[in-house]
């Protein structure tokens, strides 16, 4: 493709060439997020037949507003791509410095839910400011490492460490461990590739270990969150009646079960006793890929491993294609950001990992989540339509 | 891009890659491989099945009167569910408009016997304006349903209770017995016949549960219409030979007996001064003399069935069981043994002529007393009743002619012991000593054996000691009070009146048929009214009275008919012709504690053609003529439909 651009001829950007910019758009990485969200719409509506029965909801309640958020996800998407992504790369401490009273007003005056203070509400609709900010902290950091690229001293590691340390400390105030995690990895992500030495990887490293033993040690790390880690270490339940087992052990029970039922085929949409009786808890949210799991069997969960593997290889492929740093650090901390809510969500959903209250991409019902990941994919198409310009 | 970033682009796919790995392989691993199996908890996790009991059958007199039916009752309900304080508030509301008191509907609630998926039952037999005032304020009872459930009903209760049998919870059995009944489709708070007639005919009964298998959501909260029903069918019925208007009549007289034992003097133990009889219950039994089958079965004392009903209260049970109580669940004609005294004398008069002991005309000299083996045997009150043969000796009721018997069957069995126990074998030939067959199940009785002492006596006394010889003895003392129905002779009143209903249906013939005594008649399927099972009569075994029955028959008969007949008194005036036996017998002292006498009497109707045989016992009545036989009189009155003679509050009597 590119000699072919190359015989017509390379010209800088202008309105002209709008249309060719759009000719190097990545087709699978633009479809992949959109089909995933589709099978999310349908299996919210799977998921949720118990839980708005039980709250007197209408049964497409959660469909309609997943639905709604999803049609914003793609507009949100689309101004990304129009967008050129090195004006963003270049304004990183705006988007940086937006990001922060979102976050530190959530603390304030967001609201409860399920042990984290994250949300807004914004008249009958909520806003997790957590879910854009993994993305800003992802740009930000990325356009600090391409302006010192080739330069990152332990001095600028230690500041670009600090940048991702106030978002993180913001979030864990707000009791969400598991985004804390998330935008942990993406920043190691991007630092690694933007050339973090070895023997800084091996001091962070140990500073990590020793503050999560600290935080265990002192006592910050709550109950329920040490409960879901256990649970995950000790997963033999079938001694315990269901009132003896902690809620964490149930739901994880309950999800495994489910999962586990579906066997080849599953059981048929809308079939599995467990997803249409509400045997798993938060199943529309962060347990979806239970009734993935239990009503199309592993033919349907391999399917959507599948998918997100393929969403995985093109965000790497345009991290190689990228025509400078900041787009290939960009690709890299999107595809972390993608690859461990997907690793975390499925793995706890089979007792692979601890139980966190991470969002599975595109899957989960959600509006900040969605709008938030589509974005994030705007914004690396973007990069990849303009490897050339 | 640097190739150092190039490599480590590399190394974050290769990361990326391996993420994804583990997934599909525990995915695979979840679903296809080894840990398939946690699925399939998923089914029982998700669905209960919902059992409740059809209606039972019902149990009919002969006449097709109902005796106990299952009917409509209302009950309240409280969801499982509630919260403790949403539910503690609930039952404290129902506690006052239910009048009844809160831990008593917190007991039912929490009860074991009620199955914990369903709304737990807290009250029975909600009256009208209670229902209306939970239905119009529903709002205010959360979780509260008023429900229409069937219960056990007696139309006659407080009769044939025994017979009847009470129903129990299923789980008040033990673990194991548990398990069995639970393989047989019941689960814990079901009920099941724990007696009598429930229990015999249980299986036809109980008909086949209704079972839904509905979707439960986490909580145990059903979701949606049930997946599969199956409704099960109503129990079948039961139409008893009882006849309830001769039970009747044999409960109220043998009550009538009782009370009016208690005025009379207990002549056993007249040395003591002026002692009146303490009866402690008493039993009536009525059989077909032609098939075995029983008319009436009367036990005293008894209880009201109803007090079952919703599981009997700990205080009603205690009632029941208490000593003074004297036993009201025990069936005394099935379970209850006696010795029968001289009532038993039918057996040695087929023996001695059977064993050619004693030809039946012969004389023996009536004294009022004999010694036999050196040892004096005595008349009742000493009577002295001159020369007696077979029929006399049984009219008036001879200990000296049976003292005789005995002494020579025993003589005998020095010299031939087949030959010598002679009465033994026939009161085994008449049923003695071993179970009826009756389907409600009975108790052997003992009819004593020179081998049975020695067993005895070999279980309680070392072998060879002083004590063992003296306990493994059969002495002439044993067998002569094994002639007269005293010593260790012990029977039941079922076992009394079909030794008299075989003799009884021998009439023409001196053959005579044993036949297992039954209840059950024919059991009818309720929804198609066809017959499930007829009761076809089933004989044990044959006896040939030989020629000496005429005289036998002739001695019962001049009980009631002969002037100087034991029982001639209590039958004056009826022109029914009854043959029986009169029985006094004596209960060993135990300390200071006295025992009044057994009273019996033992007879078949009408004794030219026989078709009942009647046995009426009364424990510490007195002599068999003054209670026991008035009883048998009313007994038959009503079953002739004659007006009943009320039992005479004032007699002396004789055996």
């Amino acid at each position: 493709m590119a000699s072919i651009t190359a015989a017509t001829g390379r010209r800088r950007t202008s309105a002209a060439t709008d249309t060719s910019l759009f000719a190097h758009i990545d087709l699978a990485l633009l479809t992949l997020p959109i089909a995933i969200s589709i099978l999310g719409l349908l299996m919210i509506y799977d998921a949720s037949g118990h839980e708005t029965a039980v709250g007197g909801l209408p049964r497409l309640y959660y469909v309609e507003r997943q639905g709604i958020a999803i049609v914003l996800g793609l507009v949100a998407m689309g101004v990304m791509m129009v967008i050129d992504y090195r004006r963003i790369r270049d304004a990183w401490p705006l988007v940086y410095l937006a990001v922060l009273p979102l976050l530190a007003g959530v603390v304030l005056i967001g609201r409860n839910h399920n042990g984290a203070q994250a949300w807004f509400q914004i008249g009958p609709l909520q806003f997790q400011p957590s879910e854009v900010a993994k993305v800003a902290l992802v740009i930000a950091i990325a356009g600090y490492c391409h302006q010192h690229r080739g330069d990152l001293d332990a001095w600028r590691v230690a500041v670009a460490i600090g940048l991702a340390g106030v978002v993180m400390a913001i979030v864990y105030a707000q009791h969400d461990l598991g985004t804390m995690l998330v935008i942990m990895v993406c920043a190691a992500a991007v630092l690694v590739i933007a050339g973090l030495k070895p023997v800084h990887i091996v001091v962070l490293l140990l500073l990590a270990a020793s503050l999560v033993g600290a935080a265990v040690v002192t006592g910050k790390v709550q109950a329920y969150q040490l409960d879901r880690l256990t649970s995950f270490t000790d997963q033999s339940t079938s001694h315990l009646s269901a009132q003896q087992q902690s809620p964490t052990q149930f739901n994880l029970g309950a999800s495994k079960a489910a999962i586990a039922s579906g066997g080849l085929e599953g059981a048929g949409f809308g079939q599995g006793l467990q997803t249409k009786n509400g045997f798993v808890p938060e199943q529309h949210t962060d347990f979806i890929f239970t009734a993935v799991g239990e009503d199309l069997g592993f033919v349907g969960g391999a399917a959507l491993l599948l998918l997100y593997a393929l969403l995985a290889w093109r965000l790497w492929r345009i991290a190689l294609l990228s025509s400078d740093f900041f787009g290939t650090l960009v690709a890299i901390g999107v595809l972390a950001m993608f690859a461990i809510q997907i690793f975390e969500n499925v793995g706890m959903t089979m007792g692979l990992m601890p139980i966190t209250g991470i969002p599975l991409p595109f899957m989960s019902y959600g509006g900040s989540a969605v709008i938030a990941s589509f974005i994030a994919i705007g914004l690396v198409l973007s990069i990849h339509m303009r490897r050339f310009a | 891009m640097s190739d150092n970033s190039r490599v480590r682009v590399s190394i974050v796919g290769v990361v990326i890659v391996a993420l994804f790995a583990s997934l599909f392989a525990r995915l695979w691993f979840l679903q296809m491989g080894p840990e398939q199996k946690l699925g399939k908890a998923v089914s029982t996790l998700a669905t209960r099945v919902i059992q409740t009991e059809s209606p039972r059958g019902e149990i009919l007199d002969r006449n097709g009167k109902v005796l106990a039916q299952d009917v409509a009752a209302w009950a309240v309900t409280v969801d499982r569910n509630l919260k403790k304080a949403t539910r503690d508030r609930v039952l404290g509301q129902l506690a006052e408009v239910l009048k009844v008191p809160e831990r008593t509907l917190l007991a039912n609630y929490q009860s074991v016997r009620q199955s914990p998926l369903p709304p737990a039952v807290v009250d029975l037999n909600v009256p009208l304006d209670a229902q209306l005032a939970i239905r119009e304020h529903s709002e205010d009872y959360p979780g509260v349903n008023v429900a229409e459930l069937t219960i056990r009903s007696y139309p006659n209760d407080g009769f044939a209770s025994q017979l009847l049998g009470y129903l129990g919870e299923v789980d008040s059995v033990s673990k194991p017995q548990l398990k069995q009944l639970e393989a047989k489709g019941y689960q814990p708070g079901d009920l099941i016949g724990r007696d009598g007639v429930e229990s015999a005919y249980e299986s036809v009964l109980r008909g086949k549960p209704r079972r839904e298998t509905v979707q439960v959501d986490p909580t145990g909260r059903q979701v949606g219409p049930p997946i599969s029903v199956d409704p099960g069918t109503v129990g079948d019925n039961v139409k008893l030979t009882i006849d309830i208007n001769v039970q009747k009549v044999a409960e109220n007289s043998l009550k009538e007996g009782i009370t009016a034992a208690r005025g009379l003097q207990d002549e056993a133990h007249r040395d003591k001064g002026f002692l009146t009889l303490k009866p402690t219950g008493g039993a009536v039994v009525v059989l077909d003399v032609h098939d075995g089958s029983v008319l009436a079965m009367a036990s005293n004392p008894t209880y009201n069935l109803s007090e079952w009903v919703g599981g009997i209260s700990a205080n009603n049970f205690a009632l029941l069981s208490a000593p003074g109580a004297h036993n009201p669940l025990l069936n005394r004609v099935t379970d209850g043994q006696y010795a029968p005294g001289s009532a038993f004398k039918l057996v040695p008069s087929v023996a001695l002529s059977k064993y050619n002991v004693l030809p039946a005309s012969q004389f023996v000299d009536d004294n009022g007393s004999v010694k036999l083996e050196g040892s004096v045997f005595k008349n009742d009150n000493g009577t002295v009743n001159g020369p007696v043969d077979l029929q006399k000796a049984l009219t008036v009721s001879s200990d000296v002619y049976f003292y005789n018997a005995g002494n020579d069957f025993w003589k005998i069995w020095k010299i031939d012991p087949n030959q010598g126990l002679g009465i033994q074998a026939v009161a085994g030939d008449l049923g003695f000593g071993r179970s009826t067959g009756i389907e409600l199940g009975d108790v052997s009785g003992r009819i004593p054996t020179p081998a049975w002492k020695l067993a005895v006596a070999n279980a309680n006394y070392k072998k060879g000691s002083p004590d063992w010889n003296d306990h493994s003895t059969w002495y002439p003392a044993d067998n002569i009070f094994a002639a007269v129905g005293q010593g260790d002779d012990f029977v039941t009143p079922l076992q009394l009146a079909n030794a008299y209903a075989t003799f009884a249906n021998a009439n023409g013939t001196h053959i005579g048929t044993l036949w297992t005594p039954h209840v059950q008649a024919v059991v009818t399927d309720p929804t198609t009214k066809k017959t499930v099972e007829q009761y076809a009569p089933k004989a044990r075994g044959t006896i040939d009275f030989g020629p000496a029955y005429d005289s036998i028959a002739a001695g019962l008969r001049g009980v009631v008919a002969d002037p100087q007949g034991t029982a001639n008194a209590a039958f004056a005036g009826l022109l029914v012709p009854v043959a029986g036996k009169t029985g006094t017998a004596e209960i060993a002292s135990q300390g200071n504690t006295n025992f009044g006498s057994t009273s019996l009497f033992a007879s078949y109707f009408p004794a030219d053609n026989p078709r009942y045989a009647v046995v009426a016992l009364v424990e510490q009545g007195g002599h068999g003529a003054q209670i026991a036989a008035p009883i048998v009189r009313q007994v038959i009155e009503s079953i002739d439909q004659l007006p009943l003679t009320p039992i005479p509050t004032h007699s002396t009597g004789r055996d």
